[in-house]
């Protein structure tokens, strides 16, 4: 964090224990703060944001056309394994832990993390996993496939090191994930205000709080699974090889946990965010806290106990399939609950469709497309005809899609005053919207056409007589305006870095403590951290100011007359 | 010969056999279910904006009923959720169960397994209910990127495999390598073959003709062209097909064992 800009200090001033000044780029990679680290999370996200686009497109070049030989398929089944490993490790969940490590501690009105260089080593960890995997281009990708099942992934049938490579990005990426989980952990449970009680947190801070346990859980068990890979892959261990009484299986079960658990946090923050900007824009408060901040922690709970959901074909008995049926239909009531409140919100206020407004309805919209689908694979005979065929990828598409990027930017519209000091540009915010939207509706609605044909996933190519050669031509259209759409999402992020209207500590008239911080805040956050005495902390002192110059004027409006 | 016909736009493509049909019967469920929320999100979210924008001369509207509606939203979607769990379950436990062999499938199929001569004839004196229930067991073997189907009387064949038609059919699902996906839409779903463990996929074909399937579980680098094509025929011409391939077998046998014998191969 660069302290505000100051005139060159007068000598007289310095004293020998003033630090010198180092130079920004020597300031932000030593940097502690969670503001730091969360805008570089942020930063970093949204770079892989457009490699993981740059790959999904010339995947979807390679299958414009049936039976097309653009691309070999050992370089697309590459692609395709870098770009799961970009789209889920590099852009999904850092944009989401980004958002919540510059936020929440803002929202609690923490002067700082509780564990900051716990949360340092995170990020760098995660660095150094991004950094594995984009290195590898030059060496040996990974080539295993969006999750490296084993045996394919085992030494045997992978023996070049792009297994290995996919694993140390995905365990690197983790365990820096656990870490800023529990730096998040412990900065909620020790560092917030006076009078910020549980049920006072705002709803974003909510989902920080049982995102965090969530994304600890499932990163822990995918580090179990990632450890017990490597060990199969170099030293000959027999975790996962059946023909030696180890379990193919049980990598599928912990990785899927991982996976399952990855999408509902990365849909459970969208929706949070959301439930702050709909109130912001509407003009009332959020209808029901505690039934949104209880849909929320049942959502982080029943999707990841989901996760058998993408096992329905493999040889586990029928009862789990039904357990795992269970849990995802179970999850209609909390995401039927946090919709209502959404509309509910809306209802009698003032709604002001907004570029963070507009980016919100049309996330809720794409991810209630996405997950009523996804519902519908969950039921296990539908499953059956549905899973491994295209149909999964678009409804799957669609929730992330809708969640991590118009979920992502609707959270970037609304913060940004505070990561930045300005404000995301409203008219390029619109186009990229209207872009992306479009976008994400051509190159997936297409794929559930498709899917209902037989299209498989992750496959290089797919044959003519199939007769899905029009659904993909369109698809593939479709992912190129989608990618102009993000490169304009980004653009307007750049150019409103430098040339944004600046904006106030307070553009939106929010309600909770990190709109009572400069934009941007100051290295220490606040000079003064408020009691908080309600869910709405800043409500309250904004009716405190009022009433004060309320009373300061009927003071002087009376001592007039006598004076 | 029956080309498996195309789907349409919204359902998959049609099934050819009782439990596909099951299947194909949740999924139209389904699928309203799914419409029908997806319609109730955005219809509620666009009304909500349109009712609400920002104007002047805004009355403020009475919202006090809006807390017995969350109750009662929140009341009739775990009814809807049970409700579909319920329908789910029935139609799965269906979709499992292909049923027993019809009267114009291969009769008594367990005799063939043990070889005992000349399958029967269905005459006067149909086959014990007990032995025609059993289902015809065919394993078939998963290795990159090819299928291999080995019949019961041990004779075997690779990337086709020939079926009877209206016999229920158990293709008993192993791998040797590595996970692989058998996706025959139009006899039943997806399910895997993974390495030391069994699955098993049950069919009962009703037309004669083939259906074209696809393995759908990443298997490494010619996952693309593994195929599957399953040939349901009559059942006197799977006899004479496993009996045909398995006298081929044979020869072939014969003649390595010859060239051996003789030196003529190492």
């Amino acid at each position: 964090m660069t302290p505000p800009t100051i005139a060159p200090a007068r000598p007289e001033l310095y004293s020998d224990g003033y630090p010198q000044r180092r130079p920004r780029w020597v300031e932000l990679i030593t940097s502690a703060d969670h503001k730091d680290i969360g805008r570089m999370l942020i930063g970093g996200s949204l770079g892989f944001l457009l490699l993981a686009a740059v790959e999904w497109l010339l995947m979807r070049a390679q299958l414009a056309i049936p039976e097309n030989t653009l691309l070999k398929p050992e370089f697309f089944n590459r692609l395709l394994s870098i770009y799961g490993e970009t789209a889920i490790f590099l852009f999904a969940l850092p944009l989401v832990l980004g958002l919540f490590y510059f936020l929440v501690p803002l929202q609690i009105g923490a002067r700082s993390t509780a564990l900051p260089r716990i949360g340092q080593l995170g990020f760098w960890l995660w660095v150094a996993g991004a950094a594995t995997l984009y290195a590898s281009l030059v060496f040996t990708p990974p080539e295993s496939g969006v999750n490296p099942l084993p045996p394919l992934s085992g030494i045997t049938f992978s023996s070049s090191n792009g297994a290995d490579v996919w694993l140390t990005c995905a365990g690197l990426s983790c365990l820096g994930f656990v870490l800023i989980s529990i730096d998040m952990i412990a900065t909620l449970r020790n560092h917030r205000a006076p009078g910020l009680v549980w049920r006072r947190l705002p709803p974003f801070a909510w989902a920080g709080a049982v995102g965090s346990w969530l994304l600890l859980v499932i990163s822990v068990l995918m580090l179990g699974a990632i450890t017990m890979l490597m060990f199969d892959r170099n030293v000959n261990g027999l975790f996962f090889d059946g023909g030696a009484g180890g379990a193919p299986l049980l990598w599928q079960h912990l990785s899927w946990i991982f996976f399952s658990g990855a999408y509902t946090l990365v849909v459970l923050a969208a929706l949070a965010a959301i439930a702050e900007i709909v109130p912001a824009f509407s003009g009332r408060p959020l209808f029901d806290r505690r039934a949104v901040s209880a849909s929320l922690t049942a959502i982080a709970v029943l999707g990841p106990l989901a996760w058998m959901q993408n096992m329905y074909s493999q040889p586990i008995g029928i009862g789990f399939s039904y357990f795992a049926m269970a849990m995802a239909m179970a999850m209609i009531v909390p995401f039927g609950i946090l919709i209502f409140n959404f509309v509910a919100t809306m209802q009698g206020g003032s709604v002001q469709v907004r570029a963070p407004m507009l980016y919100a309805l049309g996330a809720v919209s794409m991810i209630s497309i996405g997950l009523a689908s996804e519902l519908g694979h969950s039921a296990v005979a539908v499953a059956w005809q549905l899973q491994g065929t295209t149909d999964s990828t678009a409804a799957t598409h669609y929730a992330l899609v809708g969640a991590a990027i118009l979920g992502g930017f609707a959270a970037l519209h609304f913060w940004f005053p505070k990561l930045t000091g300005r404000t995301l540009g409203e008219s390029l915010g619109r186009i990229s919207f209207w872009t992306i939207l479009a976008g994400l509706n051509i190159s997936f609605l297409p794929l559930f056409f498709a899917g209902l044909q037989g299209q498989v996933v992750d496959a290089y190519k797919y044959f003519s007589d199939l007769g899905v050669s029009g659904y993909n031509l369109v698809a593939s259209i479709g992912a190129l305006v989608l990618t102009v759409g993000i490169v304009l999402a980004l653009v307007n992020v750049l150019a409103s870095l430098r040339s944004g209207v600046k904006a106030g500590h307070d553009p939106w008239g929010g309600t909770s403590l990190e709109w009572f911080a400069l934009s941007p805040p100051p290295a220490h956050n606040f000079d003064v951290v408020p009691d908080v005495r309600s869910h709405e902390p800043l409500r309250d002192i904004r009716d405190a100011i009022g009433n004060r110059q309320r009373s300061a004027g009927e003071k002087t409006a009376e001592s007039q007359p006598l004076a | 010969m029956a080309s498996p016909a195309s789907a349409n736009l919204l359902t998959p493509e049609s099934a050819h056999s009782p439990n596909a049909e099951d299947s194909t019967t949740l999924y139209v469920i389904v699928m309203i279910a799914v419409l029908a929320l997806i319609a109730a999100v955005n219809v509620g979210l666009l009304r909500g904006v349109s009712r609400n924008r920002a104007r002047r001369g805004q009355q403020a509207r009475d919202v006090s009923g809006l807390r017995r509606l969350q109750r009662l939203t929140a009341g009739g979607l775990a009814a809807f959720a049970i409700l579909l769990f319920a329908v789910s379950v029935f139609f799965t436990e269906r979709a499992q169960d292909p049923g027993s062999t019809g009267t114009e499938g291969l009769q008594s199929a367990s005799v063939v397994t043990e070889g005992s001569g000349a399958a029967p004839v269905g005459g006067s004196t149909p086959p014990p209910s007990s032995r025609s229930a059993d289902p015809l067991e065919i394993t078939a073997t998963a290795q990159q990127w090819l299928w291999r189907y080995t019949y019961p009387n041990g004779a075997f064949n690779y990337y086709r495999l020939v079926v009877p038609v209206d016999t229920a059919v158990k293709v008993r699902l192993v791998s040797t390598d590595v996970v692989h996906g058998w996706f025959v839409p139009s006899l039943g779903g997806k399910l895997d073959a993974v390495p030391g463990k069994t699955n098993f996929a049950r069919f009962r074909a009703d037309e004669i003709g083939t259906y074209e399937g696809r393995s759908s579980t990443f298997s490494g680098a010619a996952y693309a062209a593994e195929r599957i094509e399953v040939e349901v025929v009559e059942p006197d011409e799977y006899e004479a097909f496993v009996d045909q391939q398995s006298a081929d077998i044979q020869e072939a046998q014969d003649i390595v064992a010859e060239q051996i014998a003789s030196g003529e191969t190492p």
